[in-house]
C-alpha cells in the first residue's frame, strides 16, 4: 500500500477536492462550505437524510449546476464553474439517481455514444458510425464490465430496471472517467440485483475515485472506504465507516434508531 | 430517422425515376409545378435536420431560403443571367452565414424561447426586405434568372426547354440533398443530433457541447434551405419578401408534419402531397386553405407518422427478430 496519514487515508494528492463548496437557490443554502476529497482505489460514501444536499453536491462536482462560491479541484487544477461536457471530457463520470439513458435507442448505441462523447481521436466526424474504430469495442468492453451482455440490441427502454442501471453505469464507464459519481445506483433494484451491483462497485473503487450516494446503510458501511455525512446542506461528520457509526452527531441528526 | 426496410428505398429509388420521366409525358404547367414542388421539398427536407433529426422547432427557417433567392437577385442585377455556378454558391454561402449568425444567438434558448426567437430573427429579416429598397420593397423584384453555363459555354436552351431544365437541376439537387443528408446521419456527426434529440442533458452530461452539434446543425440546414431558396429564383425569376416570411416557415412545417416527423423522406413525400393537395383544392372549390386544412389535420390525427407511416401490409414471413427502431446494424455480434 502507498503511504498513509494518520487517519488511514492515502496521502497522495486528491483526484477530485472541494473546498468551502456552496450552493445557494434563493434563499435556500443547499450546499454549505463542503469540503471533500476523492483519493485514487477509494469509495466514498456520502450519506445523509433527504434534503441534506447530497445530490446538489453531484451536480456542483460533475458541472450541471454552477456553484455559488468555494474552489472544486480536479487534479490540482481549478474547474469550479466549468460546463458539465468539459468536466466530462476532463474525466468526471457520473451516473443519475433517476435512470437517464437514451430510451429509443439500442443499448450499445447508448454506450457508444458515451464512448464517443470524451474520444480525443481526431475522426472525421461524418464517417459512418459503424466504422468508428475502436469505438464499439469500448462500448462493448463497458457492457461487459458492467455485467450487462447479450443484450446490446435491444431497445434501451425496454430493459428491466435494473439492467438500465446497469446500462447507466456501462455508459458512465465507457467514458474512462477517472472520477465516478454515483447517485444512487441501487434505487429500486431487487435483492440479486443489488448483489451483483454491489461486486461491481467494489471493483471499480479499486480503479477510480468513486463518491457514492446511497440510502441503504448495510450496504454502506459494508462497502465504504471513507464517509461523509451531510445535515442541511453541511458537512457534519466525516470519517471511516467505524468511526461514522460511534459518532453522537451522526447518531442524533441522521441514523437514529439505525444505529 | 432511415428507413429500417429494404422497401423504403426501392420506393423512392422508383418514385425518382417516374418523376424523372414526368416532363416526357406531361404538359408544361406539371413540369413548372413539379419544379415548385421539389423546391418546397427542399425546404421542408433542409428544416427536417432541424426539427425531426435534431429536435430543434424552427420558425425562422425560410428567413435562409429568402436570402438565398434574393442574393440571386443581388448578384444577377438587372443585367444578363449569370452562370448557377456563381449564384448558386454565393446563394448557399448567404445562407449559410446568416445561419451560423442567428443559430450562435438563438440556439442560447431552448424550446418554446428558441421558437419565439428564430420567429423573432426571420421577421427581422421580411422586414429588411420588406422596408428597404435593398430587393424592391414590398413589391419584390424581377430577376435575370441563373443560366446553366461553364466558363463561356452555355447549355443551348430553348425558352420551351428551360423550363425542364430548371426541373431536372431541381430533382437532381433534390436526390443529392436527400442522400446527403442519410450518410449525414448514419455518420458519427447525426448520431450525435439524435443523441440531442432524444436526451440532449444526458448528451451533456457523456461529454458533448451540445451547443456546438446544433449550431453545427443549423447552418448546415440553412445552407440547404439557400440551395431551395436558389432554385426558387431560377425557377420563377422572382423574388418579394413572402419567401422570407414566417408563413412559409409554417408551410415548412407543415409539410414535414404531414410527410412524416420521423423520417427523412417524409418531408419530400410531405412537400409533394402538400404542393398536390393545393392544386387539387383549387380545382374543386374555392375554400383552398379549408380543405387543405382539414386534410392535413385528417393526417395528423389518423397517422402519427404522417403519410411516410403507412405502410404496405406485409405478407406473413416467418416472425422476424426484434430490429431495434434506429442504428442498429452494427449491434448485431453474429451476423
Amino acid at each position: 500500500m502507498a503511504d498513509k496519514m494518520a487517519d488511514g487515508r492515502p496521502s497522495t494528492q486528491p483526484v477530485l477536492a472541494t473546498r468551502g463548496l456552496t450552493r445557494h437557490f434563493g434563499g435556500l443554502i443547499a450546499v454549505r462550505e463542503v469540503s471533500v476529497a476523492l483519493h485514487q482505489g477509494e469509495l466514498h460514501a456520502v450519506i445523509g437524510p433527504n434534503g441534506a444536499g447530497k445530490t446538489t453536491l453531484v451536480n456542483l462536482l460533475s458541472g450541471e449546476i454552477r456553484p455559488t462560491a468555494g474552489y472544486i479541484e480536479l487534479d490540482g487544477r481549478a474547474v469550479a464553474g466549468e460546463p458539465a461536457w468539459r468536466l466530462a471530457r476532463l474525466g468526471v463520470g457520473r451516473s443519475f439517481q433517476r435512470t437517464n439513458i437514451f430510451a429509443p435507442l439500442t443499448v450499445l448505441e447508448n454506450v457508444r455514444l458515451a464512448a464517443q462523447a470524451v474520444d480525443r481521436s481526431q475522426r472525421n466526424p461524418l464517417r459512418h458510425a459503424k466504422h468508428g474504430t475502436g469505438l464499439v469495442d469500448k462500448a462493448q468492453a463497458a457492457l461487459a464490465r458492467a455485467g450487462l451482455t447479450g443484450v446490446e440490441t435491444r431497445v434501451a427502454g425496454t430493459l428491466s430496471h435494473g439492467e438500465q442501471r446497469q446500462l447507466e453505469i456501462a455508459m458512465t464507464l465507457a467514458g474512462s472517467p477517472k472520477v465516478l459519481l454515483l447517485d444512487e445506483p441501487l434505487a429500486g433494484m431487487g435483492p440479486e440485483e443489488s448483489e451483483r451491483m454491489t461486486a461491481l462497485l467494489k471493483g471499480l473503487a479499486r480503479e477510480h475515485a468513486v463518491l457514492l450516494i446511497e440510502h441503504d446503510m448495510d450496504f454502506v458501511f459494508a462497502v465504504a472506504d471513507w464517509m461523509t455525512v451531510m445535515a442541511e446542506g453541511g458537512v457534519i461528520a466525516q470519517g471511516r465507516p467505524e468511526a461514522i457509526r460511534a459518532n453522537t452527531a451522526v447518531q442524533q441528526a441522521y441514523l437514529g434508531s439505525h444505529a | 430517422m432511415l428507413p429500417q426496410s429494404k422497401t423504403v428505398p426501392v420506393m423512392l429509388g422508383l418514385g425518382a425515376l417516374v418523376l424523372a420521366a414526368l416532363p416526357l409525358f406531361v404538359p408544361g404547367y406539371y413540369v413548372e409545378l413539379g419544379s415548385y414542388a421539389f423546391i418546397a421539398a427542399m425546404l421542408a427536407l433542409s428544416l427536417q435536420l432541424l426539427v425531426g433529426c435534431t429536435g430543434l422547432v424552427s420558425l425562422g427557417h425560410a428567413a435562409f431560403y429568402g436570402l438565398a433567392a434574393y442574393t440571386v437577385y443581388l448578384v444577377t442585377g438587372n443585367g444578363a443571367g449569370r452562370s448557377i455556378f456563381v449564384t448558386l454558391p454565393a446563394a448557399v454561402a448567404v445562407a449559410a452565414l446568416a445561419a451560423l449568425l442567428v443559430g450562435s444567438l438563438s440556439l442560447r434558448t431552448r424550446g418554446f424561447f428558441f421558437l419565439m426567437v428564430t420567429l423573432a430573427f426571420g421577421q427581422m429579416v421580411f422586414f429588411l426586405f420588406h422596408d428597404t429598397k435593398l430587393g424592391g420593397g414590398t413589391d419584390g423584384a424581377f430577376l435575370a434568372r441563373p443560366v446553366l453555363s461553364i466558363f463561356d459555354w452555355q447549355l443551348p436552351l430553348t425558352r420551351r426547354q428551360r423550363p425542364i431544365a430548371v426541373y431536372y437541376v431541381a430533382l437532381a439537387l433534390l436526390v443529392a440533398m436527400y442522400l446527403g443528408l442519410v450518410v449525414l446521419m448514419r455518420s458519427m456527426f447525426g448520431r450525435v443530433l439524435e443523441g440531442i434529440r432524444v436526451n440532449e442533458h444526458r448528451m451533456s452530461a457523456l461529454g458533448f457541447n451540445t451547443y456546438r452539434y446544433k449550431l453545427a446543425a443549423f447552418v448546415i440546414a440553412g445552407a440547404l434551405a439557400g440551395v431551395a431558396g436558389h432554385m426558387w429564383a431560377m425557377h420563377r425569376g422572382f423574388v418579394n419578401p413572402e419567401l422570407i416570411g414566417w408563413h412559409r416557415s409554417a408551410e415548412a412545417l407543415l409539410m414535414i408534419l404531414l410527410g412524416g416527423l420521423t423520417t427523412l423522406h417524409g418531408p419530400i413525400i410531405g412537400a409533394l402531397a402538400y404542393t398536390g393537395l393545393g392544386e387539387v383544392a383549387q380545382l374543386i372549390t374555392e375554400r383552398k386553405l379549408l380543405v387543405e386544412g382539414l386534410v392535413i389535420l385528417f393526417v395528423v390525427l389518423v397517422l402519427p407518422k404522417g403519410l411516410s407511416g403507412i405502410s404496405l401490409p406485409r405478407r406473413s414471413r416467418k416472425p422476424a427478430p426484434k430490429t431495434p427502431p434506429v442504428g442498429a446494424a452494427e449491434a448485431r455480434p453474429h451476423g
